[in-house]
């Protein structure tokens, strides 16, 4: 039917296999093993993916001996009826966090598209606060600041020109005040209570043409139009993100408002619970995707900024080539 | 074999109504009566009729003397029948209720009752046998004990046997439950009719009694057995098949009479369900009447297990065959996983939703006595009927092939119809506890594109077999053979599907699902 859908389960993809086979094959199963002596059968049993497993730590079977009937239980207390048809299992509580829901019943895995923990991936984040704004229940929070990246800069024919970043439409830059060098003498870090004083006026470039740039400076004092050459380069960096996930109520939007295809819902359900409510502050690590998930968007930003960097090159071959 | 079977319920009725019919005959008066009476004409006879002027009542009787067994014979055949059918019937809801527990893991709370008896945890309702006089509750509390100890709750992990011991164990789960329908009978018996007041009165009433009627009369032409049938027509397979066929239209009525949305969609797509899958029905059957050279149900079973003519079960000559009529059936009785008319949760029972009392009991009724009528066509038509499994390969088997055959003999054809019936219907239930139901468009789909073109492959491949394979005798045995090897094979290659794209999906620990941007059309790929 040319239908794939991206379950992130074998079991769940809707094939005949899954569909007909597998769910039938299960309930035969959960009728036989209620039958005398046949139910006995080996695999008729549901284990711990298809291995026997006690629910008996080593102390415990030591000092109870051999022969206590916690020791027949193949599962936790309440999944066998009785001593005399152990046969007649019934799994009715799953004892989370120490069993788990898929592995006792791999077919009701959690699907693909089910709403779970957050997960970021903050390589690729540009902090463009978008699923902060988006957030109904403002369970999102994140502090960024625009600096000039130190270790970015480059001047013109040094060492490492070519390298550093550059200018670009719709990007961050930054010129020095007038009293450049000044500006921090006076200032007393230990008494004034506030925020050091800041050497550039930061703006965001609307255009660039020729040596002139435009810029709307984000002080408020509106658009102007300079030399490219007062201008340095500066980003936005994130200075924290942290997830109220207590006020979450896993609506997903906020995955939905992300341009960049950072932000997503994972179908994780664990380790969204604590014993106080500042448990519940997930700081930007406890909501990173594991590389092995995120690969591929990892491999898209590389090659994006690979495909930069050769343009870059490009462009600073053809000025050469010009001079 | 049809004539073997000793339990000839149809020659027997036919013996003796012909005897009391004689005797009747005999005891008219022989002589000549001398007399002329004239029954002046009505608007049902315009000329008037003159009996006499000399007449002979025994042999005016010996004119209508067959009419009157054929009636006389019918009627009890049809009591018969009915009656068999009905009694028979107790069997498959208990079969439904049953099995179902067992599939999906629900096995009922019947711990009072099994208290009662046993007990919990070897304490017993008081013992009360020890205040009998002279010691007579000893024997009473020895078999209460030796029950207690050997089929007893268990002493260990009390706690958590007392919570969990809810079920009737082994065997004895088969007890309680059997004469549920008659409890059922008399509730929905006692209960208010109520019509809405919007509806369509007339037709709101009427439409349970065509679903009932056609439903009760498709069983007069299936036979329970060679000898136990209430009619035999010719062509009683397409009388069938027709009757079968009419249900549906009362379905709709019933939908559209009650005027309201969930009786009106489910009518609905009750029309357009068994539009569907009542042609794929219609044409596989027809490949089964085509294969057994006949449009007679009885023919068609004598076909597939007289020595002389196929000799083979039709499951094993077209397997594919059987497949489609598993569903199509199921749709047609619209059962789980086609339950879409009536599905429940968005519907609220879809056409049945304005019925209640004793015609919402007798549609029910008529829905199971639908599925009993399916699984016992598949029986008949797939299943050899009323032949044991193997009968001629057992009977000749070098050793113990004559006593075979002779205990056999003794079982009557009409146990192996029921038999297969019922352990068809405990399919339909297997089905109906694993499956999903299915999505209205995904059922129509399904219905037009996938069973449409491969029952007409079926029929194809019948008219194949019949006309290339066919020697007029007993099917070679290779050709079974070889037919049902290579469906099962098809079938095992359909079942180990692996999606290799989700496989290497799982190795990652969880999923984060890219999302797909809200606009116009970005729902499909």
């Amino acid at each position: 039917m040319g239908y794939r859908a991206n379950t992130g389960h074998p079991h769940a993809t809707p094939n005949f296999r899954n569909l007909v086979i597998r769910p039938m094959w299960m309930t035969l199963k959960t009728a036989l093993r209620t039958v005398p002596f046949l139910g006995r059968l080996g695999f008729l049993r549901n284990d711990y993916h298809g291995k026997s497993a006690s629910m008996v730590d080593p102390a415990t079977r030591e000092r109870v001996g051999v022969d206590h009937p916690t020791l027949w239980q193949k599962f936790a207390a309440d999944r066998e009826t009785s001593e005399i048809m152990p046969f007649l299992e019934r799994p009715v509580t799953v004892m989370y966090p120490y069993e788990r829901l898929e592995d006792l019943e791999p077919w009701l895995f959690v699907p693909g598209n089910y709403n779970g923990r957050i997960g970021i991936i903050w390589e690729t984040c540009t902090a463009c606060k978008a699923c902060v704004r988006a957030c109904p229940n403002d369970c999102l929070h994140m502090t960024s600041e625009v600096r000039v990246n130190v270790l970015d800069t480059a001047e013109e024919g040094d060492e490492w020109h070519g390298y550093g970043s550059e200018l670009e439409e719709g990007g961050y830059a930054a010129r020095k005040k007038d009293d450049f060098e000044d500006i921090g003498e006076g200032f007393d870090l230990v008494n004034s209570h506030s925020d050091a004083p800041q050497q550039y006026d930061f703006g965001e470039i609307i255009e660039l043409s020729g040596d002139k740039a435009t810029v709307r400076w984000s002080d408020g004092t509106g658009v102007e139009t300079i030399h490219s050459s007062s201008l340095t380069p500066a980003e936005q960096d994130i200075v924290s993100g942290q997830i109220d996930i207590g006020r979450c109520m896993f609506c997903g939007l906020c995955a939905e408002a992300c341009p960049f295809e950072s932000f997503f819902m994972t179908n994780e359900y664990d380790g969204m619970s604590g014993f106080t409510r500042q448990d519940l502050w997930f700081d930007a690590s406890r909501t990173r995707v594991l590389p092995a998930v995120h690969q591929e968007r990892v491999d898209m930003e590389l090659a994006k900024r690979a495909e930069k960097e050769l343009k870059k090159r490009e462009r600073k071959a053809a000025k050469a080539a010009e001079a | 074999m049809a004539s073997s079977d000793w339990l000839d319920i149809v020659g027997w009725t036919e013996s003796m109504t012909s005897w009391s019919m004689d005797n009747v005959h005999d005891v008219m008066p022989s002589e000549d009566i001398d007399l002329q009476v004239t029954i002046p004409s009505t608007w049902a006879w315009p000329d008037p009729i003159t009996v006499g002027p000399i007449f002979n009542l025994q042999d005016g009787f010996a004119s209508i003397q067959p009419a009157l067994e054929a009636f006389m014979h019918a009627m009890i055949m049809c009591t018969v029948v009915f009656g068999m059918m009905m009694t028979t019937m107790l069997v498959i809801p208990y079969i439904e209720r049953k099995f179902i527990g067992r599939l999906m893991d629900r096995l009922g709370a019947t711990t009072t009752l099994r208290s009662l008896w046993v007990g919990e945890s070897g304490v017993t309702g008081g013992e009360w046998w020890n205040k009998l006089p002279f010691g007579v509750g000893g024997p009473i509390g020895w078999t209460i004990g030796a029950l207690n100890k050997t089929w007893g709750n268990s002493h260990e992990l009390e706690t958590v046997s007392r919570v969990n011991n809810r079920s009737y164990h082994g065997y004895w789960f088969l007890l309680p439950g059997f004469f549920q329908a008659f409890a059922d009978f008399f509730k929905f018996a006692t209960k208010e009719h109520i019509v809405p007041r919007d509806a369509d009165k007339v037709v709101f009433e009427v439409a349970p009694v065509i679903i009932l009627s056609t439903t009760v009369m498709v069983f007069a032409f299936v036979p329970f057995g060679p000898h136990i049938y209430a009619a035999n027509p010719e062509l009683s397979l397409i009388f069938m098949m027709a009757i079968f066929g009419v249900a549906p239209l009362g379905v709709f009525f019933a939908g559209w009479a009650s005027n309201n949305k969930y009786t009106l969609i489910g009518g609905m797509r009750s029309a357009a369900q068994l539009t569907a899958y009542e042609i794929p029905l219609l044409i596989t059957v027809l490949g089964v009447a085509v294969l057994s050279g006949s449009f007679n149900i009885i023919e068609i079973v004598d076909f597939q297990i007289g020595t002389d003519e196929g000799n083979v079960w039709n499951i094993f000559m077209m397997p594919l065959g059987a497949l489609l009529f598993l569903i199509t059936m199921i749709a047609e009785v619209e059962r789980i996983p086609f339950d879409m008319p009536e599905a429940e949760a968005e519907l609220v029972e879809g056409w049945w939703t304005e019925y209640g009392g004793i015609r919402w009991g007798l549609m029910f009724a008529a829905e199971y006595m639908r599925s009993y009528a399916a699984c016992i066509l598949f029986a008949l038509f797939f299943l050899g009927g009323w032949e044991a499994p193997f009968q001629d390969t057992l009977a000749d088997l070098p050793w113990v092939g004559g006593i075979t055959e002779f205990g056999l003999s003794l079982i009557p054809g009409v146990g192996w119809v029921l038999l297969k019936a019922w352990a068809l219907f405990a399919v339909f239930v297997w089905i109906r506890a694993s499956l999903h139901r299915v999505r209205t468009d995904q059922i129509l789909e399904f219905g037009w594109r996938y069973l449409l073109p491969l029952s007409l492959v079926h029929l194809v491949m019948t008219i194949a077999i019949r006309i290339l394979l066919w020697d007029g005798g007993p099917w070679n045995l290779l050709i079974p053979i070889a037919i049902t090897a290579v469906s099962g094979g098809i079938f095992v290659i359909l079942a180990i599907d692996e999606d290799k794209d989700a496989l290497e999906i799982q190795r990652r620990p969880y999923s984060t699902q890219a999302v797909v941007k809200a606009s116009p059309g970005s729902h499909r790929d």
